[in-house]
C-alpha cells in the first residue's frame, strides 16, 4: 500500500483526472466505439468498464474506484425506454441518484460523479461527455482523501444546534406498572392456550435501569415481563427466525408502534406471514434516555401500533388497537434540525465530520444485528468472493460498510434508530438514514414504513422519474 | 520494597506529559470526541480530558494490537514475488490514565502474544510502550474488577499509577520503566508522605466495597469447563445477536482475521481484530461451522474468557471486569451473570 502511494506521490506532480466510466454494453459503449471510428479528439482519461446494463451498477462499484484510486466516476447507459433489458437503466437511474444525493450528504464532491444517457448512435455526445466530465473532475482536484478527513484539523466535535424541549413528560410509574401487570396476565393466558408458543417482551437486565429482550415459553416466566420508558429494543429483530424455529402455535411479541413499523418490511419482503406471529401492542408514550425523550419519539403520533393484534392497556388487555383518545403532544424531529445544519456546511466540513465518524467504527455490525430488516443469511461483509467490503478495520473500509449498509436498507429502512443506539462509537447512523428516507419520499412520495403491498421504491420506477443524467 | 510516590499538583503532571511530548513520546490518553471518550494520541497536554471520566468507551488496546495492521507486502515482478516484512513504527508511547482494569488487560494480551510464541511486531510496540494508569475513584455500575481479581486501585500491569486526592494527585512509580520516565521531572516535585498513601488506600477501599459483584468461587473455572454440556447455554445464549461489540470494547480479547488488501499485482496481508461471536468466525471453507448457534458462539466467549485461560494461565482470569461489554451489548448479555448462574447450578449439581 506504500508502495502504491508512493507511486501516486510521484503522479501527482503532473496530474491528470483517472475517471472510471462504468457502461453499458448496447448503447454506451457502442456509442463510445463510434466516437473512437468517427475519429472524435476527446479527453484521455476515461477508462472504460463495460457491463452488461447500468441496471448491474451496484452503488458498490463505485466506492470501489473511488477506493482504488479514481479521481471521478461516469455511469452511462442507454436513454430512457432504449434498455436492452427494458428497464434496467431507470432502475438504476432511481438508485444511482439516490446514492449520489447520499454522497453529497457524506460531503463527496458533486463534481466526481455523474451519470448519463449515451446511445449507440452518439458518439459525439460521448465524446462531449467525456471532456465534460474531466473538465469537472480536473476542476475538483485529485481525490487524494477517500477513507480519510480532507483537511488535518479535523479532530475534535461538532456542535449541533440544541435540540427543542421534549414535547411530553415521561409515563409514569404507575401506568407502568398496570401496563406490565396486563402484560403478564395476557402472556400467561396466550402461552396457556396454546396460542403463542413463545412470547417475546422486556425484562430487567442485570444493570440499574436497564431492559433487555426476553424469551417466555411459559406462563410461569410471564412474571419476569416488564414494562416501561426504557424499552428500546425492537424485539421484531428476533421476528423471522423465531418463527422458522416454533413448532407449533405462534411467536408472540410485545411492540411499540416504531418496533412494529419494520414488520411491515418482513411482510413486504415475504419474510414472515401474518398468521405466524402475534403483535402485543403497548401503548408508548415515548422512550426516554438519559432523562430525555429520544429523538425519534419527537413526531411520533401513534400510540399503539395499528397493526396490533392485541393492546395492552392500563385498564386491561383488548383485543385489536385500543388508543386512549387523549392528546397527544408532538414536536418536529430534531433530526430534521441536525440534517439541515449538516447540509449548510461545505462539502469538505460535511466530509471531515462524516470520516471523523466512520473512522471510530469498530466493524462489529451490531448495526446490522439489530436490524430487522438486514435479515439476510450471509451479509455483503460476510462474503470474500469477491471481497465487496475490505475486513480491514481502516478508512476506506469503514466508509464503504457504512454506505453500503445505509444503501441496502435505502427505502426499507423504517427509523426505529436501533443501529444508532447500539452503535458503541456513536455513529450517526439514524441521520444517514433519515437523509436517504428525505430524498426517497421527495422524489418518489414512498414511505417505508405504511403500507405492506407497496413495491420498495428501488426495486420499482416510474417513466418521469426525476432525471438529473447528462 | 516500597516505590517512590509524589504529591503533584494537576498542572505538574500536565507539564510532565507535555515535557515527554517534546521529548518525541507519543502521548496516548483519553480525549473526548463527539461526545465519547476514547483513547487517541494527544499533541498537547491540554486535550487531555478527565472531568467526569468513567472509563473510555472502548479500552486502549488497539495501540498495542491495532484493529487493522500490515503483516507484510508483496508485489509481482514478472515470475518473482517480492515480499517485505512489515515492521512497526518504533516511536516510544505512553499509555496515560488507563484504569486499572485496562492495565491489567495489558498483561493479558502479553499472556498472549508473547507468551511461548513472541509476536515480534507486538513485542517491539509493548517494550516501548509504559503505561501510566489512573486509580478509580468511583465506580460505574457495570464494573466488577473486583469479582475477578482486580482492584479499583491495581498495579498489574501498570508503570506507573496517578490517583486523583481531591485537588491534588499522588503518583507512584511501581516499575523501572516507570521510574525512568519521570527521572528528571520527578527531582521538582515533593514526596508524597504516608498520609497521602493513607488517603489513597483509604479512597481504594472506599471503591471496592462500593461495588455490586461478588468474586467468583476459586473452582469457577473447572466448573465451567465441566458445563460444555449443560442445556442452560442455551437460554443463556438465546438473545445474542451475534455482533462483535463484546469482543472489539474488550481490553483482552485478542482474536484476529487475516486478509489480503490488494490485487494481483501488489498489496498488503493485514491482520484485523476478529470476534467469536460471528458466525464467520469458525465457519469452514465446507460450509460447515462447528458452532453454528448463537448460544454456542457466546459459550465459546465466556468458557474462554472464565475457564480455558484460566486453566492455562494460573487460574488468572482473562476477563478483566471492566463491564464494557455488559454495558454496550444491545441486548444486555452479561458476561458475569452467565457466569454466575451456570456456576451455581453446577454447584447444585454436583
Amino acid at each position: 500500500m506504500q508502495q502504491l502511494s508512493e507511486q501516486g506521490k510521484a503522479a501527482e506532480k503532473e496530474w491528470e483526472p483517472r475517471i472510471v466510466a462504468l457502461v453499458c454494453n448496447w448503447c454506451t459503449y457502442a456509442g463510445a466505439d463510434m466516437a473512437g471510428t468517427t475519429r472524435r479528439i476527446y479527453a484521455p482519461n476515461v477508462r472504460l468498464v463495460r457491463l452488461l446494463c447500468t441496471g448491474r451498477v451496484d452503488p458498490l462499484f463505485i466506492i470501489k474506484t473511488f477506493e482504488h484510486g479514481a479521481d471521478g466516476v461516469v455511469v452511462s447507459g442507454c436513454h430512457p425506454g432504449d434498455c436492452h433489458y427494458v428497464q434496467g437503466n431507470l432502475l438504476s437511474r432511481r438508485r444511482l441518484s439516490l446514492f449520489r444525493a447520499l454522497m453529497d450528504f457524506l460531503g463527496l464532491d458533486n463534481r466526481r460523479l455523474h451519470f448519463a444517457w449515451v446511445s449507440a448512435s452518439e458518439g459525439i455526445k460521448w465524446s462531449k461527455i467525456v471532456d465534460q466530465v474531466t473538465a469537472a473532475v480536473r476542476e475538483a482536484g485529485p481525490l487524494t482523501h477517500w477513507g480519510k478527513p480532507a483537511t488535518t484539523h479535523s479532530s475534535g466535535s461538532l456542535l449541533f444546534p440544541d435540540p427543542a424541549g421534549d414535547p411530553r413528560p415521561a409515563p409514569s410509574p404507575e401506568e407502568n406498572e398496570s401496563i406490565a401487570a396486563h402484560l403478564k396476565k395476557s402472556v400467561a393466558s396466550l402461552l396457556s392456550e396454546g396460542e403463542v408458543s413463545v412470547v417475546i417482551g422486556y425484562s430487567a437486565g442485570s444493570l440499574p435501569g436497564q431492559m433487555v429482550p426476553a424469551f417466555v415459553t411459559n406462563p410461569e416466566e410471564a412474571s419476569l415481563l416488564a414494562w416501561n420508558e426504557r424499552c428500546a429494543n425492537n424485539l421484531t429483530v428476533y421476528l423471522p427466525q423465531a418463527v422458522k424455529r416454533r413448532d407449533k402455535g405462534k411467536v408472540g411479541v410485545v411492540v411499540k408502534s416504531c418496533d412494529a413499523k419494520a414488520v411491515v418490511g418482513l411482510l413486504r419482503e415475504n419474510q414472515i406471514k401474518r398468521d405466524e406471529f402475534l403483535l402485543l401492542g403497548v401503548p408508548c408514550a415515548g422512550l426516554w434516555e438519559n432523562g430525555r425523550l429520544a429523538p425519534k419519539c419527537f413526531a411520533c403520533l401513534e400510540e399503539v401500533s395499528p397493526l396490533a393484534d392485541w393492546t395492552i392497556a392500563p385498564d386491561g388487555a383488548k383485543k385489536g388497537v385500543v388508543t386512549s383518545g387523549k392528546e397527544r403532544p408532538v414536536a418536529v424531529d430534531p433530526r430534521e434540525d441536525e440534517i439541515a445544519f449538516l447540509e449548510s456546511l461545505s462539502a469538505e466540513e460535511r466530509w471531515d465530520y462524516w470520516q471523523r465518524q466512520f473512522s471510530r467504527c469498530l466493524r462489529c455490525y451490531a448495526c446490522q444485528a439489530v436490524c430487522t430488516l438486514c435479515y439476510c443469511a450471509t451479509c455483503i461483509w460476510e462474503r470474500h468472493r469477491p471481497q465487496w467490503i475490505p475486513t480491514t478495520i481502516d478508512g476506506k473500509g469503514n466508509t464503504a460498510w457504512n454506505v453500503t449498509r445505509a444503501m441496502h436498507l435505502a427505502g426499507r429502512c423504517v427509523g426505529c434508530d436501533e443501529c444508532a443506539r447500539v452503535c458503541p462509537a456513536d455513529i450517526r447512523l439514524d441521520l444517514l438514514n433519515r437523509r436517504l428516507s428525505q430524498e426517497i419520499d421527495k422524489r418518489f412520495h414512498y414511505r417505508s414504513d405504511v403500507d405492506p403491498e407497496a413495491a420498495p421504491p428501488l426495486t420499482t420506477f416510474r417513466p418521469d422519474d426525476p432525471d438529473e443524467f447528462l | 520494597m516500597e516505590m517512590k510516590g509524589w504529591r503533584l499538583a494537576e498542572k505538574e503532571w500536565r507539564e510532565w506529559l507535555e515535557a515527554l511530548a517534546r521529548a518525541g513520546k507519543r502521548i496516548i490518553a483519553p480525549v473526548k470526541e463527539d461526545g465519547i471518550v476514547l483513547f487517541r494520541p494527544v499533541a498537547s497536554a491540554a486535550e487531555i480530558s478527565l472531568a467526569d471520566y468513567g472509563n473510555s468507551r472502548w479500552s486502549s488496546k488497539e495501540f498495542l494490537f491495532p484493529r487493522t495492521e500490515p503483516l507484510f507486502s508483496y508485489r509481482f515482478q514478472g515470475d518473482e514475488v517480492n515480499l517485505e516484512e512489515a515492521s512497526s513504527e518504533g516511536t516510544e508511547q505512553v499509555l496515560f490514565g488507563l484504569r486499572p482494569c485496562d492495565a491489567v488487560g495489558v498483561v493479558r494480551l502479553d499472556d498472549i502474544f508473547l507468551g511461548e510464541e513472541e509476536d515480534p511486531l507486538y513485542a517491539q510496540r509493548r517494550r516501548l510502550t509504559t503505561v501510566v494508569s489512573l486509580a478509580c475513584d468511583k465506580s460505574q455500575a457495570e464494573c466488577f474488577c473486583t469479582a475477578v481479581g482486580g482492584s479499583p486501585a491495581g498495579v498489574e500491569g501498570s508503570d506507573l499509577q496517578l490517583v486523583r486526592l481531591g485537588e491534588a494527585w499522588l503518583l507512584r512509580a511501581l516499575t523501572q520503566k516507570g521510574e525512568a520516565l519521570v527521572r528528571g521531572a520527578a527531582a521538582k516535585w515533593s514526596p508524597a508522605s504516608d498520609k497521602d498513601r493513607k488517603e489513597a488506600q483509604a479512597q481504594r477501599l472506599a471503591v471496592e466495597q462500593g461495588m455490586r459483584r461478588n468474586p467468583l468461587l476459586v473452582e469457577s473455572a473447572q466448573l465451567l469447563e465441566r458445563s460444555f454440556n449443560h442445556p442452560a447455554w442455551e437460554s443463556v445464549g438465546q438473545r445474542c445477536l451475534s455482533c462483535g461489540i463484546c469482543a472489539y470494547v474488550c481490553p483482552s480479547c485478542s482474536c484476529f482475521d487475516m486478509n489480503d488488501e490488494g490485487n494481483a499485482w501488489c498489496g498488503v496481508r493485514c491482520r484485523s481484530w476478529d470476534s467469536c461471536t460471528f458466525a464467520q468466525f469458525t465457519r469452514h471453507a465446507s460450509g460447515h461451522n462447528p458452532r453454528p448457534t448463537q448460544a454456542s458462539r457466546y459459550r465459546q466467549r465466556v468458557l474462554h474468557k472464565f475457564a480455558y485461560f484460566p486453566l492455562q494461565h494460573q487460574e488468572r482470569s482473562m476477563c478483566v471486569g471492566c463491564g464494557r461489554c455488559v454495558k454496550l451489548c444491545p441486548v444486555g448479555m452479561d458476561i458475569y451473570g452467565a457466569v454466575e448462574r451456570i456456576v451455581s447450578m453446577k454447584v447444585q449439581n454436583v
